[in-house]
């Protein structure tokens, strides 16, 4: 449906959209909501007669009866579905708390049947025709040759994949995925802005912003006969299943993503989750005997279908971009051997070229005889137009046409220099550049909190091949004001203000079918329990995230009592502890020779290049949980996202007294309590929770001997061996051992053991050989067979494995030993057989955590490129 | 001329090597004066994967995968080619230079349009303002493009100074032109850069180039090397190739083994590694002439 009006808009856009927003609140005896006035271009909610448009009636029905209170409370809840979901996007490279939460407007857009109709039929035909081009340019480059396609707007494209020309693609297709950003002008006509091939983000956003406003907006959602958007993603299902090379009935299918640090990154996790995939990265593929394989701690799996979603040419170091450490080396000639089937093709991102987009309509009359039902926006290529663009260049928005990283550039606004380099370019390289005419958007309604108010509208739609033709999702993800790096940018000149996310209403023309992939109904749900299908870089990640929250927590008890002890006591005997305490800072390898206490103090809480420091085990233990983001709810997200805020507020403190730091360790020991207790409860027992615990372990493990090594092993340090008399000695020995229990949270045990007896051999129990304590290196050691005893193993494997044997050996070992024995001193009142038991110890510790790495871990590690000459 | 030629790539690592992924580009393809008689690949260890295909532009590539475990990795490709004698060309029968221009802009004839296949920038070759105002004292308004490109090549070996130590692999153009020092790789990019800033169609080409020991000198085992220039479409003489690291037409000492859009096309080896710490790579070329005789049944 489209209309024309008369009316021509003056002025600039935000001001006028700011004067049209209504105030309903201000109306409160008015029973309706009212509307803004006509917007002199063309709007989604306003007809040309100044209401509603006959698709929003029952939409507009229950916002009447809701009014502005209740649609408030009702956007509130959909602000809190979707932070309860977690849905976030972040900005590229940005690593510190970059997570935006998502802004969801609370009304949706509504598109009538028969409109969106012809719509699908126009996304759909141009998808055809691209995924036609793309065939052609990758085969028999018939069109190339007939003069349709300029070699000009495909040879120098960087995404033509020489590599990938002439592999076997499923279904004979090379476009599966298709999307394009549609807007309306101002009479109301679709057009395409821009085609997008290489791997459409947005539809896993769309299916969020569908699910949270279904149900906020509930009974207007089941009122209003809205199609499901399900039955797209079924489709793309059944695509990808049928891709599959071999083993259609149940072929593993992985959905790849850049990593953490993509801005997709949320919607990559929860479309894998939605579609039942594993996600990986380029690092958990490996490529043996042509094959594609995932790396899991059951070993490797093979892989039938990879849904990519990052670009294509950073998909294979070997033939394709060779400085990327994202891809999977050997990747194409998989493909090329028939054994794995990649989503969209590789080179697919060829199709996203603004030279074709003028090419459309004819090739779509020579492919197909058809006219094409869904203009793209006026595009001038430089290939064939340089001269009109040279001369227009004013009134145009230059762009790079092949994509990649230049951004639009508004002709008019370029100063002289700016416009001498473009003007050279455009001599030089015509074919790379396109220019499109700036333009007024239509607009769709944005609700305020108070109102309703116009805002230009750009809405991404989706298409995936099925069969014969392409299934288009009803509806897609839509945004108001700007959409940054989506569509268009400059090109709309309304297109600025506050960007919002819209879901799009498609009217169903009969009842809806209900269709969904959360829950089939009737279909009884298969159990499972943990699997071996961990990739290993999870539980890699798992493993130091388990490292490195105990050595924080480790460190942090360490400095609190050293921090305890220089302003307490400054005499002997608190000088006697902190030498002793100072001594397991180095033995945990935090070297800062010749410092005083002070300083030392100060700079392993504050300063994060130090290694071993809090902030610093702070930055590794978020970089470990960043990478497991998929993996870790949203409370112990939570958690980790305080832990390094809090500290950091708490211990930029400046302050003389090394008492001062004392409230930030207190808090932030409280905090790991939490994250490790998340651990403990709300952690499902699978292999990435036995990663999680081994690396907590072996780290307190490892702590604590560095602790008895320090406070019991080590004769009194500080102390002139002339100067040694007995009771200083004891005196000393006393404090150290005090110090030890204190640091390893097990005073209280010890008195209500022991009372106040301060001796040695019952401390070493507690602390070294107390199977009870979870505190002591035996526990530890029982803890870590269990772990290693009870991970994935290779079938019909009769002997234990080396980390096993190491475990068992250690514990054993540990158990059988005779704490009086090793508390025997000698001249100097040092303790040689527990400095022999602990040396021993560390050393087992250490082959055991190698032994876990190489069995388990070492699939882990990247590729790297080598070029010969 | 025939040629026995043995192209040696030794890696060694520090740690072992789990797989490693290869893509060669090292056996000498088909050309118009030149016939590989045979050839030969000798791989240790021994590769899980090894396949022989023809690449995008028609070169011979393989492609290795060595599963097993191994320190040392030695890849020997060992060949027979012949190759015929240049027919003289005559420069000034080429075309001029604009005319060239325009059919490749506008010609969708078989051979146009696989010269356009090298008429724009690539991955390692940029095309920019600067490079054409670099050729275009060469070319002069009608002038023929081979006469033309002869002296673009010329100018090239004169301005430019053969270093190695100014340059590595990854040496981007733009630096090279700046400083106006580099190996054949640097020159045959430089060149090809002006050629195709101007609109025309220039092919990278990796071979070898025959070498002659000093007089009265026996020739030293293991001392040739890889080589590289330029092939100029100038039709209607075809594709014709010049040497701008030694101010020469390519003659019948140039052992062409494959061509693309530039190095990255053409790379001798390309290995993707898991594992290895540090690695130390050596490479020996020998390149013998076959003695007309021995081609005498006996």
């Amino acid at each position: 449906m489209t209309q024309t009006q008369s009316q021509s808009q003056s002025g600039n856009g935000q001001t006028v959209d700011a004067e049209r927003a209504v105030d309903a609140s201000s109306a409160l005896s008015a029973p309706t909501l009212p509307l803004y006035p006509a917007t002199g271009g063309f709007d989604e909610l306003i007809g040309a007669d100044g209401g509603a448009r006959p698709a929003w009636t029952r939409l507009r029905d229950d916002l009447d009866r809701y009014g502005v209170a209740e649609i408030n409370r009702r956007s509130e809840h959909a602000r809190r579905l979707i932070r309860e979901n977690g849905v976030t996007y972040n900005v590229y490279g940005d690593t510190g708390g970059a997570d935006r939460p998502w802004p969801l407007d609370a009304l949706p857009v509504v598109i009538g049947a028969d409109e969106w109709t012809q719509v699908a039929a126009g996304i759909s035909q141009r998808a055809r025709v691209l995924d036609a081009l793309l065939v052609d340019c990758y085969g028999p480059q018939r069109l190339l040759r007939s003069g349709l396609l300029p070699p000009a707007a495909i040879f120098p494209h960087q995404h033509f994949l020489r590599a990938c020309h002439g592999t076997a693609v499923p279904g004979g297709r090379r476009l599966h995925l298709y999307a394009c950003d549609l807007v309306r002008d101002r009479d109301g006509r679709w057009q395409v802005l821009a085609d997008r091939a290489q791997s459409p983000g947005g539809a896993g956003y769309a299916l969020e912003n569908r699910i949270v406003l279904s149900r906020a907006l509930h009974e207007a959602y089941r009122d209003t006969h809205v199609q499901r958007v399900a039955s797209f993603f079924l489709a793309l299902r059944q695509t990808l299943t049928n891709a599959a090379p071999r083993r259609r009935d149940n072929p593993r299918i992985v959905l790849l993503t850049p990593g953490p640090y993509n801005e997709a990154y949320f919607e990559h996790t929860y479309l894998a989750r939605y579609l039942g995939y594993t996600l990986v990265e380029g690092g958990d593929l490996t490529v043996r005997d042509d094959t594609v394989y995932l790396k899991t701690l059951g070993g490797l799996q093979r892989v039938d279908v990879i849904l990519r979603r990052q670009d294509d040419d950073y998909c294979d170091p070997l033939e394709l971009r060779d400085d990327s450490a994202l891809g999977v080396a050997g990747l194409v000639q998989a493909v090329r051997a028939g054994n794995v089937a990649v989503v969209n093709s590789l080179g697919s991102g060829l199709a996203e070229n603004a030279a074709l987009m003028p090419l459309l309509p004819a090739a779509c009359r020579e492919l197909f005889g058809e006219e094409l039902l869904l203009p793209s926006t006026e595009t001038l290529w430089g290939g064939d137009r340089r001269e009109d663009i040279c001369a227009q260049l004013d009134s145009l928005v230059i762009r790079p046409a092949f994509g990649g990283r230049g951004e639009p550039q508004l002709g008019r606004a370029l100063d002289g220099r700016a416009r001498a380099a473009l003007l050279a370019q455009l001599s030089v390289r015509p074919h790379a550049f396109v220019a499109q005419r700036a333009f007024d958007t239509g607009t769709a309604p944005v609700w305020t909190g108070t109102g309703l108010s116009p805002q230009p509208f750009t809405l991404r739609a989706f298409a995936v091949a099925n069969g014969d033709d392409y299934v288009v999702m009803p509806g897609g993800y839509g945004r108001t004001g700007v959409a940054p790096g989506l569509a268009g940018g400059p090109l709309c000149r309304s297109a600025h203000g506050h960007g919002a996310a819209k879901d799009v209403w498609v009217l169903s023309a009969g009842p809806v079918a209900p269709v969904t992939l959360l829950r089939s109904a009737g279909a009884r749900v298969e159990f499972k329990r943990g699997s071996s299908d961990l990739p290993s870089r999870v539980a890699d990640n798992f493993f130091w995230l388990g490292r490195y929250a105990e050595r924080t927590e480790d460190t942090a008890r360490l400095l609190r009592a050293i921090a305890h002890r220089v302003d307490d006591d400054p005499d002997t005997q608190g000088g006697l502890e902190r030498s002793a305490l100072m001594g397991v800072v180095q033995a945990v390898g935090i070297n800062d020779p010749g410092a005083s206490v002070r300083t030392v103090l100060a700079r392993v809480v504050r300063d994060a290049e130090l290694g071993g420091s809090v902030p610093h085990c702070l930055r590794h233990l978020r970089q470990s949980a960043f990478a497991l983001r998929d993996r870790l709810s949203n409370d112990t997200w939570r958690i980790i996202n305080q832990l390094e805020q809090e500290f950091a507020a708490a211990a930029v403190v400046e302050s003389e007294r090394a008492h001062d730091v004392q409230p930030a360790l207190n808090r932030l020991i409280t905090s790991l309590a939490a994250l490790s207790g998340m651990g403990h409860e709300n952690t499902t027992r699978g292999p990435g929770w036995r990663f999680l615990d081994l690396g907590r372990r072996l780290e307190r493990a490892l702590f604590t001997i560095e602790l008895l090594r320090a406070t019991l092993a080590e004769p009194p340090a500080d102390l002139p061996a002339e100067a040694l008399s007995l009771s200083s000695v004891q005196a000393a020995q006393e404090a150290a051992l005090e110090a030890a229990l204190d640091v390893a949270d097990s005073a209280i045990t010890y008195r209500t053991r022991y009372l106040a007896s301060l001796q040695a051999p019952a401390v070493l129990d507690l602390l070294l050989t107390d199977t009870t304590n979870p505190r002591s290196c035996a526990y530890q050691l029982a803890m870590l067979l269990d772990h290693v005893q009870n991970l994935p193993r290779e079938e019909d494997r009769a002997l234990p494995s080396a980390a096993e044997r190491l475990a068992l050996g250690a514990g054993t070992w540990l158990r059988l030993v005779d704490p009086l024995e090793l508390c025997k001193e000698d001249e100097r009142h040092g303790r040689p057989a527990l400095t022999h038991f602990i040396d021993h110890l560390a050393s087992d510790l250490t082959l055991l955590s190698d032994a876990i790495t190489t069995q388990y871990l070492s699939h882990a590690h990247a590729a790297r490129n080598l070029t010969g000459a | 001329m025939r040629y026995a030629i043995s192209h040696t790539t030794v890696y060694s690592y520090t740690e072992p090597v789990g797989v490693s992924h290869n893509l060669l580009h090292l056996l000498p393809r088909d050309t118009d004066r030149q016939v590989l008689e045979s050839h030969h690949l000798l791989v240790e260890p021994e590769p899980a994967v090894s396949e022989l295909r023809r690449d995008y532009f028609g070169n011979q590539v393989s492609v290795l995968t060595i599963q097993d475990k191994h320190t040392r990795l030695s890849i020997t490709a060992t060949s027979t080619v012949a190759i015929s004698p240049v027919q003289h060309l005559d420069a000034s029968a080429s075309w001029p230079w604009e005319q060239v221009r325009e059919l490749i802009a506008r010609d969708r004839g078989a051979e146009a349009l696989a010269a356009a296949e090298f008429a724009f920038d690539s991955p390692l070759v940029p095309t920019a303002a600067d490079y054409a105002a670099y050729a275009a004292p060469a070319f002069a308004p009608g002038r023929p493009l081979l006469d033309a490109a002869l002296d673009l090549n010329q100018r090239i070996n004169l301005e430019f100074q053969y270093d190695p130590r100014a340059t590595s692999v990854g040496t981007p153009v733009a630096e090279v032109m700046a400083k106006r020092r580099g190996v054949c790789q640097d020159f045959a990019q430089v060149m090809i850069a002006c050629l195709r800033s101007l609109g025309l169609a220039a092919r990278y080409v990796s071979g070898y180039l025959e070498t002659l020991p000093p007089e009265g000198q026996k020739k030293l085992v293991g001392a040739d090397a890889s080589h590289a220039w330029v092939s100029v479409w100038c039709p209607p003489l075809g594709w014709v190739d010049l040497d701008p690291t030694n101010s020469c037409l390519v003659g019948e000492r140039h052992i062409t083994v494959a061509h693309g859009r530039d190095f990255s096309d053409v790379t001798p080896i390309r290995g993707v590694i898991l594992g290895g710490g540090h690695h130390a790579v050596a490479v020996a070329v020998d390149v013998n002439r076959i003695a007309d005789d021995a081609l005498e049944p006996i």
